[in-house]
Protein backbone atom coordinates (compact mmCIF):
# COMPACT_ATOMS: atom_id res chain seq x y z
CA UNK A 1 0.00 0.00 0.00
CA UNK A 2 1.50 3.30 -0.62
CA UNK A 3 1.85 6.11 1.83
CA UNK A 4 -0.99 8.26 -0.04
CA UNK A 5 -3.45 5.24 0.17
CA UNK A 6 -2.40 5.09 4.01
CA UNK A 7 -3.44 8.94 4.28
CA UNK A 8 -0.20 9.84 6.16
CA UNK A 9 -0.32 12.49 2.61
CA UNK A 10 -2.98 14.46 1.99
CA UNK A 11 -3.71 16.70 -1.33
CA UNK A 12 -5.27 19.74 -0.87
CA UNK A 13 -5.27 22.07 -3.31
CA UNK A 14 -1.57 23.63 -3.55
CA UNK A 15 -0.17 22.56 -0.58
CA UNK A 16 0.57 18.93 0.74
CA UNK A 17 0.14 17.46 4.35
CA UNK A 18 2.81 15.46 5.71
CA UNK A 19 3.03 14.06 8.76
CA UNK A 20 6.66 13.46 10.61
CA UNK A 21 7.52 11.73 13.28
CA UNK A 22 6.44 10.09 16.46
CA UNK A 23 8.66 7.03 15.19
CA UNK A 24 10.78 9.01 12.99
CA UNK A 25 14.36 8.12 13.49
CA UNK A 26 15.49 11.38 12.85
CA UNK A 27 13.43 12.91 15.51
CA UNK A 28 15.62 11.28 18.07
CA UNK A 29 12.60 10.15 20.16
CA UNK A 30 8.98 10.55 20.14
CA UNK A 31 8.67 14.13 18.73
CA UNK A 32 5.99 14.40 16.00
CA UNK A 33 5.55 17.36 13.59
CA UNK A 34 2.98 17.84 10.92
CA UNK A 35 4.35 19.50 8.10
CA UNK A 36 2.51 21.95 5.23
CA UNK A 37 4.65 20.86 2.31
CA UNK A 38 4.26 23.46 -0.91
CA UNK A 39 6.41 21.23 -3.67
CA UNK A 40 9.30 21.02 -1.50
CA UNK A 41 9.63 23.82 0.55
CA UNK A 42 8.00 23.36 4.06
CA UNK A 43 5.26 26.07 4.49
CA UNK A 44 4.66 25.62 8.13
CA UNK A 45 5.14 22.85 10.86
CA UNK A 46 2.86 21.93 13.41
CA UNK A 47 4.41 20.37 16.45
CA UNK A 48 3.08 17.85 18.77
CA UNK A 49 5.05 16.72 21.62
CA UNK A 50 3.83 14.97 24.79
CA UNK A 51 4.29 11.64 23.71
CA UNK A 52 7.22 11.07 26.83
CA UNK A 53 5.06 13.22 29.52
CA UNK A 54 5.94 11.54 32.82
CA UNK A 55 4.76 13.52 34.94
CA UNK A 56 7.95 14.00 36.93
CA UNK A 57 7.05 17.62 38.08
CA UNK A 58 4.42 16.87 39.89
CA UNK A 59 6.02 13.11 41.40
CA UNK A 60 8.59 15.40 42.74
CA UNK A 61 5.75 17.53 44.64
CA UNK A 62 5.72 13.90 46.86
CA UNK A 63 9.56 12.98 47.03
CA UNK A 64 12.32 13.93 49.40
CA UNK A 65 14.77 16.48 47.44
CA UNK A 66 17.48 13.24 47.74
CA UNK A 67 14.54 11.25 45.86
CA UNK A 68 14.11 13.70 43.10
CA UNK A 69 17.87 13.48 42.27
CA UNK A 70 17.62 10.39 40.51
CA UNK A 71 14.55 11.71 38.41
CA UNK A 72 16.81 14.70 37.42
CA UNK A 73 19.05 11.98 35.48
CA UNK A 74 15.93 11.10 33.47
CA UNK A 75 15.06 14.15 32.50
CA UNK A 76 17.55 15.31 29.51
CA UNK A 77 19.15 11.66 29.46
CA UNK A 78 22.37 12.92 27.96
CA UNK A 79 23.22 15.09 30.37
CA UNK A 80 22.35 13.50 34.25
CA UNK A 81 25.43 15.12 36.14
CA UNK A 82 24.66 18.78 34.47
CA UNK A 83 20.68 18.33 35.76
CA UNK A 84 21.74 16.90 39.12
CA UNK A 85 24.09 20.09 39.68
CA UNK A 86 21.24 22.24 38.60
CA UNK A 87 18.88 20.47 40.93
CA UNK A 88 21.52 20.98 43.81
CA UNK A 89 22.52 24.53 43.27
CA UNK A 90 19.17 25.64 43.99
CA UNK A 91 18.63 24.23 46.52
CA UNK A 92 22.36 24.86 47.92
CA UNK A 93 21.07 28.47 47.18
CA UNK A 94 17.85 27.94 49.60
CA UNK A 95 20.21 26.18 52.05
CA UNK A 96 22.98 28.86 51.63
CA UNK A 97 26.00 26.32 52.26
CA UNK A 98 29.40 26.70 50.85
CA UNK A 99 30.41 23.95 48.89
CA UNK A 100 33.70 22.15 49.29
CA UNK A 101 36.42 22.61 46.80
CA UNK A 102 36.91 19.00 45.35
CA UNK A 103 33.45 19.16 45.35
CA UNK A 104 33.17 21.60 42.95
CA UNK A 105 36.18 20.45 40.80
CA UNK A 106 34.83 17.08 40.34
CA UNK A 107 31.10 18.40 39.73
CA UNK A 108 32.84 20.22 36.96
CA UNK A 109 34.73 17.21 35.59
CA UNK A 110 31.63 15.19 35.58
CA UNK A 111 29.78 18.04 33.90
CA UNK A 112 32.29 18.43 31.41
CA UNK A 113 33.01 14.83 30.80
CA UNK A 114 29.19 14.65 30.69
CA UNK A 115 29.15 17.82 27.88
CA UNK A 116 31.76 15.84 25.64
CA UNK A 117 29.61 12.49 25.82
CA UNK A 118 26.30 14.83 24.59
CA UNK A 119 28.30 15.87 21.90
CA UNK A 120 29.67 12.94 20.59
CA UNK A 121 25.98 11.41 20.51
CA UNK A 122 25.05 14.42 18.80
CA UNK A 123 27.87 14.74 16.29
CA UNK A 124 27.76 10.69 15.50
CA UNK A 125 23.69 11.08 15.30
CA UNK A 126 23.31 13.45 13.56
CA UNK A 127 25.98 12.88 10.72
CA UNK A 128 24.06 9.65 10.78
CA UNK A 129 21.03 11.43 9.52
CA UNK A 130 22.61 13.44 6.85
CA UNK A 131 24.52 10.25 5.86
CA UNK A 132 28.03 9.97 7.21
CA UNK A 133 28.14 6.44 8.11
CA UNK A 134 31.83 6.66 9.64
CA UNK A 135 31.56 9.24 12.24
CA UNK A 136 28.76 7.06 14.11
CA UNK A 137 31.40 4.56 14.60
CA UNK A 138 33.87 6.90 15.97
CA UNK A 139 32.39 8.74 18.57
CA UNK A 140 30.96 6.10 19.66
CA UNK A 141 33.89 4.89 20.21
CA UNK A 142 35.24 7.89 22.47
CA UNK A 143 31.79 8.07 24.46
CA UNK A 144 32.14 4.33 25.75
CA UNK A 145 35.66 5.58 27.48
CA UNK A 146 33.45 8.39 29.30
CA UNK A 147 30.77 6.15 29.76
CA UNK A 148 33.01 3.64 31.74
CA UNK A 149 34.73 6.29 33.60
CA UNK A 150 30.93 7.30 34.96
CA UNK A 151 30.63 3.09 36.04
CA UNK A 152 33.79 3.24 37.66
CA UNK A 153 33.10 6.57 39.92
CA UNK A 154 29.37 5.92 40.33
CA UNK A 155 28.37 2.41 39.58
CA UNK A 156 26.20 3.27 36.23
CA UNK A 157 27.00 4.30 33.12
CA UNK A 158 24.30 6.96 32.44
CA UNK A 159 22.03 8.06 35.15
CA UNK A 160 24.70 8.30 37.02
CA UNK A 161 23.25 10.72 40.17
CA UNK A 162 25.89 11.30 41.25
CA UNK A 163 25.70 15.04 41.86
CA UNK A 164 24.49 15.10 45.53
CA UNK A 165 23.06 18.04 48.02
CA UNK A 166 26.06 19.49 49.82
CA UNK A 167 28.86 17.88 47.55
CA UNK A 168 29.16 14.55 45.30
CA UNK A 169 28.03 11.08 46.21
CA UNK A 170 31.90 9.57 46.06
CA UNK A 171 35.32 10.20 45.95
CA UNK A 172 37.77 10.10 43.70
CA UNK A 173 39.41 7.18 43.09
CA UNK A 174 43.35 7.39 41.65
CA UNK A 175 42.50 4.65 38.50
CA UNK A 176 39.59 6.86 37.83
CA UNK A 177 41.59 10.24 37.92
CA UNK A 178 44.41 8.39 35.35
CA UNK A 179 41.03 7.21 33.58
CA UNK A 180 40.15 10.85 32.86
CA UNK A 181 43.94 11.99 32.42
CA UNK A 182 44.04 8.93 29.75
CA UNK A 183 40.26 10.61 28.11
CA UNK A 184 42.13 14.53 28.32
CA UNK A 185 45.36 13.01 26.29
CA UNK A 186 43.52 11.27 23.32
CA UNK A 187 40.43 13.49 22.57
CA UNK A 188 42.17 16.40 20.56
CA UNK A 189 43.22 13.69 18.21
CA UNK A 190 40.04 12.41 18.09
CA UNK A 191 38.31 15.23 17.42
CA UNK A 192 40.54 16.08 14.79
CA UNK A 193 39.72 12.82 12.85
CA UNK A 194 35.81 13.72 13.42
CA UNK A 195 36.59 17.30 11.87
CA UNK A 196 38.85 15.63 8.95
CA UNK A 197 35.83 13.52 8.14
CA UNK A 198 33.32 16.55 7.71
CA UNK A 199 34.49 19.58 8.17
CA UNK A 200 35.86 20.06 4.70
CA UNK A 201 33.62 17.33 3.50
CA UNK A 202 32.16 19.07 0.28
CA UNK A 203 28.96 16.81 0.61
CA UNK A 204 28.57 17.96 4.41
CA UNK A 205 29.13 21.80 3.51
CA UNK A 206 26.56 21.18 0.87
CA UNK A 207 23.98 19.92 3.30
CA UNK A 208 24.66 22.16 6.24
CA UNK A 209 25.82 25.57 4.82
CA UNK A 210 23.10 27.93 4.61
CA UNK A 211 20.53 25.05 6.05
CA UNK A 212 18.37 26.34 8.81
CA UNK A 213 19.83 30.01 9.46
CA UNK A 214 18.56 32.03 12.49
CA UNK A 215 19.82 35.42 13.39
CA UNK A 216 20.95 37.29 16.05
CA UNK A 217 17.94 38.61 16.69
CA UNK A 218 15.46 35.65 16.10
CA UNK A 219 17.37 33.44 18.32
CA UNK A 220 17.18 35.46 21.60
CA UNK A 221 13.53 36.02 20.42
CA UNK A 222 12.51 32.60 20.26
CA UNK A 223 14.67 31.70 23.38
CA UNK A 224 17.16 29.12 21.85
CA UNK A 225 20.17 28.64 24.27
CA UNK A 226 23.56 26.98 24.56
CA UNK A 227 25.20 26.20 21.02
CA UNK A 228 22.06 27.23 19.00
CA UNK A 229 22.65 30.72 20.31
CA UNK A 230 26.71 31.11 20.18
CA UNK A 231 26.66 30.21 16.72
CA UNK A 232 23.90 32.77 15.73
CA UNK A 233 26.69 35.46 16.98
CA UNK A 234 25.41 35.86 20.46
CA UNK A 235 28.65 35.54 23.35
CA UNK A 236 26.53 34.22 26.27
CA UNK A 237 27.13 30.98 28.13
CA UNK A 238 26.31 30.75 32.05
CA UNK A 239 29.74 29.24 32.85
CA UNK A 240 31.00 32.85 31.75
CA UNK A 241 28.93 35.10 32.36
CA UNK A 242 27.55 33.62 35.74
CA UNK A 243 30.36 31.32 37.21
CA UNK A 244 28.65 28.47 39.17
CA UNK A 245 30.73 25.62 40.80
CA UNK A 246 34.23 27.88 40.60
CA UNK A 247 34.15 28.13 36.72
CA UNK A 248 35.90 31.16 37.23
CA UNK A 249 38.78 29.39 38.70
CA UNK A 250 39.82 27.52 34.53
CA UNK A 251 40.73 29.40 31.81
CA UNK A 252 38.28 28.49 28.65
CA UNK A 253 37.24 29.88 25.57
CA UNK A 254 33.55 30.39 24.46
CA UNK A 255 32.92 29.33 21.05
CA UNK A 256 30.85 32.23 18.80
CA UNK A 257 29.62 31.84 15.55
CA UNK A 258 27.88 34.34 13.21
CA UNK A 259 25.87 32.66 9.91
CA UNK A 260 23.38 30.86 12.48
CA UNK A 261 23.29 27.59 9.99
CA UNK A 262 23.80 24.51 10.68
CA UNK A 263 27.30 24.21 9.84
CA UNK A 264 28.07 26.88 12.45
CA UNK A 265 26.07 24.73 15.10
CA UNK A 266 28.02 21.89 14.21
CA UNK A 267 31.74 24.08 14.56
CA UNK A 268 30.36 25.59 18.25
CA UNK A 269 29.73 22.13 19.45
CA UNK A 270 33.47 20.94 18.08
CA UNK A 271 34.80 23.88 19.55
CA UNK A 272 32.73 23.10 22.35
CA UNK A 273 34.63 19.37 23.05
CA UNK A 274 37.84 20.88 22.89
CA UNK A 275 37.08 23.53 25.36
CA UNK A 276 35.60 21.16 27.79
CA UNK A 277 38.77 19.27 27.56
CA UNK A 278 40.50 22.45 28.20
CA UNK A 279 38.40 22.27 31.62
CA UNK A 280 38.45 18.62 32.42
CA UNK A 281 42.77 18.88 31.78
CA UNK A 282 42.85 22.18 34.54
CA UNK A 283 40.74 20.63 36.72
CA UNK A 284 41.94 17.07 37.65
CA UNK A 285 45.20 18.79 37.41
CA UNK A 286 44.52 20.97 40.12
CA UNK A 287 41.77 18.54 41.96
CA UNK A 288 42.09 20.34 45.87
CA UNK A 289 42.66 18.05 48.27
CA UNK A 290 39.50 18.10 50.79
CA UNK A 291 36.35 16.80 51.63
CA UNK A 292 33.76 16.24 48.79
CA UNK A 293 31.25 16.93 50.49
CA UNK A 294 29.37 19.01 53.01
CA UNK A 295 31.03 18.66 57.01
CA UNK A 296 27.37 19.48 58.29
CA UNK A 297 25.33 16.09 58.15
CA UNK A 298 22.18 17.71 58.50
CA UNK A 299 22.71 18.25 54.68
CA UNK A 300 24.67 15.30 53.80
CA UNK A 301 24.68 11.86 54.68
CA UNK A 302 27.82 10.79 57.28
CA UNK A 303 30.67 8.76 56.71
CA UNK A 304 29.65 4.73 56.31
CA UNK A 305 32.32 3.69 58.79
CA UNK A 306 31.15 6.75 61.47
CA UNK A 307 28.03 4.88 61.67
CA UNK A 308 29.63 1.74 63.56
CA UNK A 309 30.98 3.97 66.59
CA UNK A 310 29.12 7.52 66.38
CA UNK A 311 25.75 7.53 67.82
CA UNK A 312 25.42 11.04 66.66
CA UNK A 313 26.29 10.02 62.95
CA UNK A 314 23.74 7.00 63.29
CA UNK A 315 20.91 9.72 64.42
CA UNK A 316 21.69 11.50 61.20
CA UNK A 317 22.09 8.91 58.97
CA UNK A 318 18.39 7.76 59.98
CA UNK A 319 16.57 11.76 60.06
CA UNK A 320 18.54 12.38 56.98
CA UNK A 321 17.15 8.99 55.17
CA UNK A 322 13.72 9.07 56.67
CA UNK A 323 13.37 13.10 56.87
CA UNK A 324 15.45 14.33 54.29
CA UNK A 325 17.41 17.85 53.92
CA UNK A 326 15.22 20.57 55.67
CA UNK A 327 15.46 23.32 53.20
CA UNK A 328 14.06 26.68 54.74
CA UNK A 329 11.03 28.41 52.83
CA UNK A 330 11.42 30.35 49.73
CA UNK A 331 12.00 30.06 46.07
CA UNK A 332 14.79 30.38 43.79
CA UNK A 333 15.90 29.75 40.05
CA UNK A 334 20.06 28.78 39.26
CA UNK A 335 20.59 28.72 35.73
CA UNK A 336 23.44 26.53 34.51
CA UNK A 337 24.91 25.85 31.26
CA UNK A 338 23.80 22.24 30.21
CA UNK A 339 24.93 20.99 26.59
CA UNK A 340 21.84 21.70 25.15
CA UNK A 341 21.93 25.53 26.49
CA UNK A 342 20.23 26.83 29.82
CA UNK A 343 19.41 24.27 32.63
CA UNK A 344 17.54 25.57 35.90
CA UNK A 345 15.20 23.99 38.67
CA UNK A 346 12.74 26.72 40.25
CA UNK A 347 12.21 25.18 43.21
CA UNK A 348 9.79 26.62 45.61
CA UNK A 349 10.08 25.02 49.43
CA UNK A 350 8.04 25.26 52.28
CA UNK A 351 10.34 24.48 54.67
CA UNK A 352 9.91 20.91 54.92
CA UNK A 353 11.81 17.83 53.15
CA UNK A 354 10.21 17.36 50.11
CA UNK A 355 10.04 20.57 47.40
CA UNK A 356 6.82 22.09 47.19
CA UNK A 357 7.03 22.68 43.74
CA UNK A 358 9.94 22.00 41.33
CA UNK A 359 9.69 23.08 37.57
CA UNK A 360 12.47 22.52 35.30
CA UNK A 361 13.74 24.99 32.61
CA UNK A 362 14.40 22.72 29.68
CA UNK A 363 16.54 24.04 26.48
CA UNK A 364 15.12 21.41 24.44
CA UNK A 365 11.38 22.17 25.43
CA UNK A 366 12.45 26.41 24.54
CA UNK A 367 13.63 25.82 21.53
CA UNK A 368 10.91 23.84 19.73
CA UNK A 369 8.99 26.77 18.54
CA UNK A 370 12.34 28.40 17.43
CA UNK A 371 13.35 25.03 15.64
CA UNK A 372 9.71 25.36 13.92
CA UNK A 373 10.33 28.91 12.43
CA UNK A 374 13.87 27.54 11.29
CA UNK A 375 11.98 24.98 9.21
CA UNK A 376 9.77 27.50 7.73
CA UNK A 377 11.06 27.97 3.98
CA UNK A 378 13.84 25.26 3.72
CA UNK A 379 13.61 22.09 1.78
CA UNK A 380 12.05 18.86 3.00
CA UNK A 381 15.76 17.06 3.08
CA UNK A 382 16.91 19.97 5.55
CA UNK A 383 14.24 19.25 8.01
CA UNK A 384 16.17 16.42 9.20
CA UNK A 385 19.17 18.32 9.37
CA UNK A 386 17.59 21.24 11.14
CA UNK A 387 16.10 18.73 13.77
CA UNK A 388 19.18 17.30 14.49
CA UNK A 389 21.17 20.71 14.27
CA UNK A 390 19.41 22.07 17.78
CA UNK A 391 19.77 18.69 19.43
CA UNK A 392 16.64 17.92 21.32
CA UNK A 393 15.60 15.73 23.98
CA UNK A 394 12.37 14.69 24.52
CA UNK A 395 12.89 13.39 28.08
CA UNK A 396 13.47 16.78 29.02
CA UNK A 397 11.09 18.23 26.42
CA UNK A 398 7.64 16.24 27.59
CA UNK A 399 9.12 15.66 31.70
CA UNK B 1 23.02 46.00 36.94
CA UNK B 2 23.18 44.72 39.94
CA UNK B 3 19.49 43.91 42.00
CA UNK B 4 19.08 46.85 43.82
CA UNK B 5 20.01 49.43 40.78
CA UNK B 6 17.07 47.06 38.32
CA UNK B 7 14.66 47.29 41.24
CA UNK B 8 15.45 51.16 41.76
CA UNK B 9 15.57 52.23 38.35
CA UNK B 10 11.90 49.74 37.49
CA UNK B 11 10.39 52.05 41.34
CA UNK B 12 11.10 55.10 39.60
CA UNK B 13 9.80 54.23 36.48
CA UNK B 14 6.87 51.83 37.52
CA UNK B 15 6.23 52.43 40.65
CA UNK B 16 2.65 52.59 40.76
CA UNK B 17 2.20 49.85 39.17
CA UNK B 18 4.17 47.01 41.48
CA UNK B 19 2.56 45.54 44.34
CA UNK B 20 5.67 44.59 45.97
CA UNK B 21 9.93 44.43 45.38
CA UNK B 22 12.42 42.57 47.36
CA UNK B 23 16.07 41.05 46.89
CA UNK B 24 16.30 37.70 48.00
CA UNK B 25 19.56 35.88 47.88
CA UNK B 26 20.38 38.57 45.46
CA UNK B 27 17.46 37.93 42.79
CA UNK B 28 15.51 40.60 41.82
CA UNK B 29 11.97 39.34 42.37
CA UNK B 30 9.02 41.45 41.54
CA UNK B 31 5.37 41.25 42.40
CA UNK B 32 2.83 41.98 39.94
CA UNK B 33 -0.93 42.22 39.79
CA UNK B 34 -1.81 40.69 36.18
CA UNK B 35 -3.64 43.93 34.66
CA UNK B 36 -0.31 45.59 35.14
CA UNK B 37 2.10 42.79 33.92
CA UNK B 38 2.21 43.41 30.43
CA UNK B 39 2.50 47.35 30.74
CA UNK B 40 6.13 46.57 33.34
CA UNK B 41 7.21 43.50 30.63
CA UNK B 42 7.33 46.26 28.06
CA UNK B 43 8.69 48.68 29.93
CA UNK B 44 11.67 45.85 31.45
CA UNK B 45 11.79 45.13 27.32
CA UNK B 46 12.14 48.54 25.77
CA UNK B 47 14.32 50.46 28.58
CA UNK B 48 17.71 50.05 26.92
CA UNK B 49 19.51 49.96 30.50
CA UNK B 50 16.84 46.99 31.49
CA UNK B 51 16.72 45.53 28.34
CA UNK B 52 15.16 41.98 29.07
CA UNK B 53 15.14 40.63 25.63
CA UNK B 54 15.35 37.08 26.87
CA UNK B 55 12.23 34.91 28.34
CA UNK B 56 14.09 32.16 30.10
CA UNK B 57 10.82 29.92 31.14
CA UNK B 58 7.55 30.70 32.99
CA UNK B 59 6.81 28.60 35.71
CA UNK B 60 3.29 28.33 37.30
CA UNK B 61 2.97 27.20 41.01
CA UNK B 62 -0.03 26.46 42.94
CA UNK B 63 -0.34 27.78 46.48
CA UNK B 64 -3.46 25.84 47.60
CA UNK B 65 -1.77 23.71 50.32
CA UNK B 66 -0.01 27.06 51.72
CA UNK B 67 -3.05 28.52 52.45
CA UNK B 68 -1.89 31.99 50.26
CA UNK B 69 -3.43 34.78 48.79
CA UNK B 70 -3.90 34.69 45.35
CA UNK B 71 -3.50 30.73 44.98
CA UNK B 72 -1.96 30.41 41.54
CA UNK B 73 1.76 32.43 40.45
CA UNK B 74 3.15 32.64 37.36
CA UNK B 75 6.66 33.29 37.46
CA UNK B 76 8.53 35.00 34.72
CA UNK B 77 12.28 34.64 34.62
CA UNK B 78 13.54 37.41 32.33
CA UNK B 79 17.43 38.03 31.32
CA UNK B 80 19.47 40.25 29.19
CA UNK B 81 21.97 39.02 26.62
CA UNK B 82 24.10 42.50 26.44
CA UNK B 83 23.81 43.42 29.82
CA UNK B 84 24.09 39.80 31.81
CA UNK B 85 21.24 40.44 34.45
CA UNK B 86 18.26 39.07 35.21
CA UNK B 87 14.66 39.79 37.26
CA UNK B 88 11.99 37.54 38.43
CA UNK B 89 8.39 38.51 38.34
CA UNK B 90 6.00 36.67 40.27
CA UNK B 91 2.31 37.33 38.81
CA UNK B 92 -0.67 36.20 41.75
CA UNK B 93 -3.30 34.81 40.03
CA UNK B 94 -6.84 34.84 42.16
CA UNK B 95 -8.84 31.49 41.55
CA UNK B 96 -12.11 33.73 40.80
CA UNK B 97 -10.37 35.14 38.08
CA UNK B 98 -7.68 32.20 36.90
CA UNK B 99 -6.12 34.33 33.45
CA UNK B 100 -2.63 36.50 33.08
CA UNK B 101 -2.21 38.83 29.78
CA UNK B 102 -0.32 36.72 26.61
CA UNK B 103 3.53 38.16 26.63
CA UNK B 104 3.84 35.96 23.24
CA UNK B 105 3.90 39.39 21.43
CA UNK B 106 6.70 40.81 23.33
CA UNK B 107 8.89 37.27 23.28
CA UNK B 108 6.95 34.92 20.92
CA UNK B 109 9.20 31.79 22.65
CA UNK B 110 5.93 32.61 25.13
CA UNK B 111 4.01 30.48 23.44
CA UNK B 112 4.97 27.25 24.89
CA UNK B 113 5.53 27.88 28.60
CA UNK B 114 2.07 30.22 28.55
CA UNK B 115 0.34 26.73 26.71
CA UNK B 116 2.25 24.61 29.63
CA UNK B 117 0.54 26.90 32.27
CA UNK B 118 -2.89 26.70 30.53
CA UNK B 119 -2.40 23.01 30.17
CA UNK B 120 -1.26 22.10 34.10
CA UNK B 121 -2.69 25.06 36.07
CA UNK B 122 -6.22 25.95 33.74
CA UNK B 123 -5.31 29.60 33.58
CA UNK B 124 -6.61 31.05 30.53
CA UNK B 125 -3.96 33.34 29.15
CA UNK B 126 -5.82 36.23 27.42
CA UNK B 127 -4.87 36.99 23.97
CA UNK B 128 -3.04 33.55 23.33
CA UNK B 129 -4.55 32.36 19.88
CA UNK B 130 -3.97 28.98 19.96
CA UNK B 131 -4.91 28.16 23.72
CA UNK B 132 -4.75 24.39 24.03
CA UNK B 133 -2.96 21.32 25.65
CA UNK B 134 0.48 20.36 24.94
CA UNK B 135 2.21 18.05 26.91
CA UNK B 136 -1.43 16.10 28.38
CA UNK B 137 -4.37 14.35 25.78
CA UNK B 138 -6.39 16.99 24.35
CA UNK B 139 -9.79 15.45 25.68
CA UNK B 140 -7.86 14.81 29.07
CA UNK B 141 -9.63 16.37 32.29
CA UNK B 142 -8.27 18.28 35.09
CA UNK B 143 -5.29 19.94 35.59
CA UNK B 144 -2.63 17.70 36.34
CA UNK B 145 -0.42 20.30 38.44
CA UNK B 146 -2.71 21.55 40.80
CA UNK B 147 -2.86 20.63 44.38
CA UNK B 148 -6.06 19.25 44.46
CA UNK B 149 -6.06 16.92 41.25
CA UNK B 150 -6.30 13.70 42.44
CA UNK B 151 -3.58 11.67 41.54
CA UNK B 152 -4.87 7.77 42.25
CA UNK B 153 -8.18 8.13 40.32
CA UNK B 154 -7.67 8.81 36.80
CA UNK B 155 -10.33 8.80 33.55
CA UNK B 156 -8.70 5.95 31.71
CA UNK B 157 -8.06 8.00 28.72
CA UNK B 158 -6.70 5.70 26.05
CA UNK B 159 -8.23 2.47 25.37
CA UNK B 160 -8.46 -0.42 22.61
CA UNK B 161 -12.55 -0.53 23.24
CA UNK B 162 -13.81 0.32 19.69
CA UNK B 163 -16.96 2.03 20.85
CA UNK B 164 -14.72 4.48 22.81
CA UNK B 165 -12.41 5.22 19.98
CA UNK B 166 -16.17 5.35 17.74
CA UNK B 167 -17.36 8.23 20.65
CA UNK B 168 -14.36 10.24 19.88
CA UNK B 169 -14.84 10.11 16.09
CA UNK B 170 -18.78 10.77 16.49
CA UNK B 171 -17.18 14.29 18.78
CA UNK B 172 -14.41 14.75 16.02
CA UNK B 173 -11.78 15.42 19.38
CA UNK B 174 -8.12 14.51 17.59
CA UNK B 175 -7.99 13.16 13.98
CA UNK B 176 -5.25 11.02 15.44
CA UNK B 177 -7.28 8.37 17.56
CA UNK B 178 -9.15 7.82 14.30
CA UNK B 179 -9.89 4.32 14.71
CA UNK B 180 -8.38 2.01 11.83
CA UNK B 181 -11.74 0.43 9.15
CA UNK B 182 -12.92 -3.17 10.43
Amino acid sequence: MSVAEEGLLERNKDTMTLNMGPQHPSTHGVFRVVLEMDGEMVRSSDPDIGYLHTGIEKTGETKLYAHCIPMTDRLDYLNPPGNNLAFCLSVEKLLQTEIPARADYLRVIMCELTRVASHLLWLGTHALDIGAMTVFLYCWRERELILDLNEMISGVRMMTSYVRVGGVMKDATPEWIAGVKHVVDILPEKVDEYESLLTRNPIWMDRTIGAGVMTKEEAIQWSMSGPCLRASGVNFDFRKQRPYSRYQDFKFDVPVLTNGDVYDRYRVRVAEIRQSREIIKQAIENLPEGPYKVEDNKISLPDRDKLKTSMEALIHHFKLVSEGVKVPEGETYVPTEGPRGEVGFYIVSDGSGIPYRMKLRAPSFMAIPGMCAMMRGSYIADVVAIIGSVDIVMGEVDR
Amino acid sequence: MNSEEIIEKLKSAKGDKLKDTEVTLGDAIVHLEPGSLHEVAEFLKSDPDLHFDYLSCISGVDYLDLEREPRFECVYELHSMDKNHSIRLRVGVPEEEPSVPTVKDLWPAAIYPEREIYDMFGLTIEGHDEQKRLLMPEEWEGHPLRRDYDLTREKVAFSHNLDFKEELVKEKVPTRYKPNQV
